[in-house]
């Protein structure tokens, strides 16, 4: 389980104090306004922020002391994943050890995992000649092939037209079948994930406004709000 | 039916060609004897040599100083960490002369450096002319300049990548290789092609320290040519063979390194995964105060000038710096015109006429001159004159104009892409209500071009007070620049007088290059 206490940040322009807890192989669908931290969440999970005060625990463990390379975490970010001067296969293949020096087994791993995400055969391409797409699938191939317990996705899809987003919620969907992680992911249309997400949870402010079903926040009260930040970017 | 006249700017094209090619023609004709190749062919191979040995050896050395001092100002945060990046971009708008000025001060006889060496019991000292004097004017000018690109490259990285390189727990060498590297690895050609170019070039610093016949750059050896031997033949020989390298070398930069210009992105803080290794800390360190024992005397020693300031400040000086400022106007002046006139035949080329090849035409063409030998040209072009104007006199036309041409690349830079922002955003409403000609370049190009004209105007007049150039043939009882009064003090070590007169030219300069700068900075 994910516990995240009172975990203060400050900056002169702008505080957060996140408090919320994601159960273990659930997926948490985080959405908001912009500039209301989202992306600061993930960030201060990964280890990129560290909070000033504040319980931040994974399956028990204290996140805090560890430096980013050793939590339990692996992220994709909406953009910039990939080294460009490395093939696809190589990008995939940094998750597992950033020497790039990989056995014949870590190989065949890396290639069923490009498979995974519907790229087989794309190991030897350059991410200059890929789609946004399928940089984006490399990305989740690289996050998944870590073997890390937990996934965060900032707004792994938004530059995505709506179609392929759509495809893309349904990988992580299949792909989170096939082997337990957790999964956190900010998204701009919650539309997409209400189905498959386990949770939801409202960030605005700084703060973790409200935690629940999908279902129950995009019905309850914070509808309007949710529909606001959503519709006006 | 009447045919349209030809664009200002074909005209200004055909001119410029016509200039340079009467120039050449000149100098060719008037032999006299006219050496063949092959007679000068010895002493051209030692030139040739000595020109590519120095600027090899200079390109080699800025880019290590660069390069180093790039990622170590990348790694590390310090207070005054701003005020060096903003040093580190001046030093390429220092005059090449005033440079000379600071090697003699710190490196000379009687210098810094050399009073600190016979402290420490080293008294035989070391001559700086020859290679040491040349290396160190040219890496001073060139190596805070490369650190200071390739610092703003390597901040282009985009800040997931150094997300990323945290949460792959990325050492040192896997930061190089997957971050640093690939920048260097990218920017690296196009630097070393362009330092080299201006290093192969250079002829006030190599002139003033190279100290001997034998070690002269091409351009060197075209002004003695001219100058001393009034050889016309040796000089239209050498300036052809300069030339035909720099040319080669332009054309081989400009096609194969242009890139697109990127805008500098303002980055918060990113935490860079490799500044806590020791080892990298320890490095940083040595590079950092290497470069500033390096970097920081040379810079420093323009400013023991302000204590004689008033002593120098005569008729004399003041004369120089109108004749100076009044060449500046002059040449900035036909610079601008001559790079808006192409600039918008490039765009009509390329918008109107819709044929990128002969827009590409114009692009090069301000590149070129880069590359023509200004000594040959001036040479040929006084051959010319000397036949309509008192030959005394030519020195005041052909000063403003051979500065002018020189400037027109950087003020081409400036303001092509105004041009083309300005057609982008109105070119249609212009064309559907009619406006064309000089209406469209008053209505509709100038709001956005005037910063930009500004900015290229103040460059070019802060390249042309500060050159010491072919005023070295026409300087003397009737045309004395201010550069010119400084060479003469350096020739009879009046170091006093040229300190001051070094930090003048650098003050004014500078003054310049900064209106310029903020004028290229300012928004519409």
């Amino acid at each position: 389980m994910l516990v995240i206490e009172n975990c203060r940040l400050t900056w002169p322009d702008f505080a957060a104090d996140y408090s919320m807890t994601v159960q273990k192989g659930a997926l948490c669908a985080i959405v908001g306004p912009s500039g209301g931290g989202k992306t600061t969440l993930l960030h201060m999970i990964a280890g990129f922020e560290t909070p000033e005060s504040g319980k931040l625990a994974f399956d028990g463990v204290d996140l805090v002391p560890l430096e980013p390379a050793k939590r339990p975490v692996a992220i994709v970010f909406q953009d910039h994943n990939l080294f460009p001067h490395l093939t696809a296969g190589q990008n995939v293949a940094l998750g597992i050890r950033p020497s790039l020096r990989i056995s014949e087994g870590e190989r065949r791993r890396i290639d069923e995992m490009l498979e995974a995400v519907g790229l087989m055969g794309f190991g030897t391409r350059n991410p200059g000649e890929m789609s946004g797409g399928q940089r984006q699938r490399v990305a989740l191939a690289r996050a998944l092939v870590s073997g890390r317990p937990m996934i965060l996705l900032d707004e792994p899809f938004s530059s995505l037209d709506p179609g392929l987003r759509r495809d893309m919620v349904r990988l992580v969907g299949e792909l989170r079948r096939q082997r337990p992680v957790t999964i956190l992911m900010t998204i701009h249309t919650p539309e997409d994930v209400a189905d498959l997400a386990d949770q939801m949870v409202f960030v605005a402010d700084g703060k973790v406004l409200a935690s629940d079903t999908p279902s129950a926040i995009l019905g309850g009260s914070l509808a309007p709000r949710i529909a606001a930040a959503t519709s006006n970017t | 039916m009447l045919r349209k006249p030809p664009h200002p700017g074909t005209l200004v094209a055909f001119a410029i060609l016509a200039l340079v090619a009467g120039g050449f023609i000149a100098l060719a004709a008037v032999g006299g004897e006219r050496p063949t190749l092959f007679a000068i062919g010895p002493y051209l191979w030692r030139v040739l040599a000595f020109s590519i040995v120095q600027a090899a050896l200079s390109t080699l050395l800025s880019l290590v100083l660069g390069a180093a001092l790039a990622l170590a100002l990348a790694r590390r945060r310090f207070p005054g960490r701003g005020m060096v990046l903003a040093l580190l971009g001046t030093t390429m708008v220092i005059p090449t002369i005033v440079v000379v000025f600071a090697v003699f001060a710190v490196y000379g006889r009687s210098g810094w450096a050399t009073g600190v060496l016979s402290l420490l019991g080293w008294r035989d000292g070391f001559s700086i002319f020859g290679y040491p004097g040349i290396l160190i004017a040219h890496v001073f000018l060139n190596g805070p300049f490369v650190a200071r690109i390739l610092l703003d490259s390597l901040s282009l990285v985009p800040a997931e990548h150094w997300r990323l390189a945290s949460a792959f727990g990325f050492s040192p060498a896997h930061v190089f290789r997957h971050l640093d590297g690939p920048v260097l690895r990218a920017e690296m050609p196009g630097l070393a092609g362009l330092v080299f170019l201006l290093c192969f070039k250079s002829f006030a610093i190599v002139l003033a320290l190279g100290g001997g016949p034998s070690r002269s750059t091409l351009e060197v050896a075209i002004y003695e040519a001219l100058k001393i031997d009034l050889d016309f033949g040796r000089a239209a020989w050498l300036s052809l063979i300069q030339l035909v390298i720099c040319l080669t070398l332009t054309g081989v930069l400009h096609w194969a390194f242009t890139r697109p210009p990127t805008a500098p992105t303002i980055r918060g803080l990113i935490q860079r995964p490799d500044a806590r290794n020791r080892n990298l800390k320890l490095l940083d360190a040595i590079v950092l105060v290497a470069a500033a024992l390096f970097i920081a005397p040379l810079a420093l020693s323009l400013l023991s000038g302000l204590n004689n300031i008033l002593d120098v400040i005569d008729t004399d000086l003041l004369r120089a710096f109108v004749t100076s400022m009044t060449i500046a106007v002059i040449a900035a002046t036909i610079a601008c015109l001559l790079a808006l006139a192409l600039a918008s035949a490039a765009r009509r080329q390329r918008v109107a006429l819709r044929s990128p090849r002969a827009a590409a035409f114009y692009d090069f063409l301000p590149n070129t001159l880069l590359a023509v030998p200004p000594f040959a040209l001036t040479a040929g072009l006084y051959l010319i004159v000397r036949s309509f104007v008192d030959p005394s006199s030519a020195g005041f036309i052909l000063l403003p104009l051979i500065n002018g041409l020189a400037a027109v690349p950087f003020a081409y830079r400036s303001l092509a892409p105004r041009l083309l922002t300005a057609e982008e955003r109105y070119g249609r409403v212009a064309a559907a209500l009619g406006i064309t000609g000089v209406n469209k370049l008053t209505i509709m190009d100038w709001p956005l071009l005037k910063r930009p004209f500004g900015a290229a105007f103040a460059l070019a007049m802060a390249l042309s007070f500060g050159d010491f150039g072919i005023i070295a043939l026409f300087g003397g009882q009737e045309l004395v620049t201010l550069p010119y009064l400084l060479f003469e003090r350096l020739g009879s070590y009046r170091l006093d007088e040229a300190s001051a007169i070094g930090l003048f030219i650098v003050l004014v300069a500078f003054l310049l290059a900064h209106v310029s700068g903020r004028l290229s900075h300012a928004g519409d």
